[in-house]
């Protein structure tokens, strides 16, 4: 993974989303913490297109999001944090055959990486399933496996634990912890992301800390309790 | 609470493909409008509801599901009633109960991806000539039929919200958050469909 910010800001009319910064991210675990509002999601969505900086530029792996914005969407996958409306087909494994049909593989490899990525996130008997009759926690695997059944290198994930009950929390992370892409994971969850190589800390838009989990936390405590 | 449009089930009309079905529909649409005999009009709302009733839904979903069309239907009854007498009424409001018990004993009995690659086959001519964008009116339409469970789920939703405060529930008090939350919806389904590539790639 190489993600690169080179002065890079986002407003949105008057209000500054995130302030001018530039940033380097080849880490393969990357979390993102800070209070709501901070620019956290705004600062993922940039990576994979989803926002366009106002001034300078994202690349991933040498792609702009802009300019290139194709290459981007298939090299970086984003669950949301209402996976719920991530799906669009009813049927578990018609969602997923959907968004590979759109990525335009034929049909045979629409079939057999629907059944992989089934099978890699341990769900396949949640394929004939309906997405209105799935638990939190297998609607967000359906969603990551949507999302990974195409084949991007870099996953972001939007809280991906939010409102889930223990037991879906450690099925989920247990996939995200199994899955080989790269993953930058924004989480109130911080015992999640202890174990991730780099921790970006965001306060009112700006990266307020920038390094290894343990002085990140402490560094979010901190922030929290002003 | 409506889960899916679509219900599991092994019927004829289960088995039959969305092209057929459609065009069936389609047919029956035309015959009944040519049709002016009550009786016969009577017959086939009769036919049309037995069939409706068929699918596997009970009797209480089959109801909930054309409550507000048949409400709508109704208005427009006593209008036609009003203004064009008693006969002519009749014969309109069964030719439109009859081709609407049609329509959901096919919505009922047909995956949103087979009505999504219907629409794509037919309007692919149109598509190779540039004129429209298959995939995008098929997309448009798959979503419409897939989140129709999200907007019933947001009106029981306020209605709970009314009833857990001792606030009494007026469907017209719903309309102006359900417009709201159905536009957020939308936006964040939006925002999904671009994420995950699906529409330009």
């Amino acid at each position: 993974m190489d993600i690169r910010f080179s002065d890079c800001s986002v407003k949105f009319k008057s209000h500054v989303a995130l302030h001018p910064f530039s940033l380097d991210i080849s880490e393969r675990r990357v979390g993102i913490i800070g209070l709501n509002g901070s620019g956290k999601t705004t600062f993922a969505k940039l990576i994979n297109g989803l926002v366009k900086p106002s001034t300078g530029h994202v690349t991933v792996n040498g792609h702009d999001t802009v300019a290139e914005a194709k290459a981007v969407l298939t090299l970086a996958g984003f669950i949301f944090q209402n996976p719920q409306q991530q799906l669009i087909m009813p049927i578990v494994s018609e969602d997923i055959a959907f968004g590979l049909k759109a990525h335009g593989f034929s049909p045979a490899e629409v079939a057999s990486r629907t059944e992989a990525a089934l099978a890699r996130l341990g769900i396949s008997a949640l394929g004939p399933r309906r997405v209105h009759e799935l638990s939190g926690g297998e609607v967000q695997l359906a969603a990551i496996a949507s999302v990974v059944a195409t084949g991007p290198e870099i996953l972001i994930f939007d809280e991906p634990v939010n409102q889930l009950d223990l037991r879906n929390r450690a099925r989920v992370l247990a996939a995200i912890e199994s899955l080989p892409e790269s993953a930058i994971v924004i989480s109130h969850d911080l015992p999640l992301i202890e174990g991730f190589d780099r921790v970006l800390v965001f306060h009112e838009g700006r990266i307020a800390f920038d390094g290894a989990p343990g002085p990140a936390i402490a560094h979010y405590r901190e922030i929290a309790a002003c | 609470m409506l889960k899916s449009l679509y219900v599991d089930g092994h019927t004829f009309l289960h088995r039959a493909s969305a092209g057929a079905k459609m065009a069936a529909l389609a047919l029956c649409g035309i015959a009944l409008y040519f049709t002016h005999s009550t009786i016969i009009l009577a017959s086939a709302t009769v036919l049309a509801g037995t069939i409706y009733l068929r699918v596997g839904l009970d009797l209480r979903e089959a109801y909930a599901r054309l409550k507000p069309v048949l409400f709508t239907i109704g208005i427009l009854a006593l209008v036609n009633w009003w203004v064009l007498g008693f006969g002519i009424a009749a014969m309109q409001l069964l030719r439109i109960i009859a081709i609407v018990l049609l329509a959901a004993a096919i919505t009922a009995t047909t995956r949103i991806a087979e009505f999504m690659a219907l629409i794509e086959w037919l309007l692919g001519p149109l598509d190779r000539r540039g004129l429209v964008r298959a995939s995008d009116i098929s997309l448009a339409l798959g979503l419409v039929l897939r989140f129709v469970p999200d907007i019933f789920a947001h009106y029981e939703g306020l209605k709970d919200a009314h009833v857990a405060r001792g606030i009494p529930f007026r469907p017209a008090r719903a309309i102006g958050p359900m417009i709201i939350l159905v536009l957020k919806d939308a936006d964040s389904i939006a925002e999904a469909i671009d994420a995950r590539g699906i529409r330009g790639l």
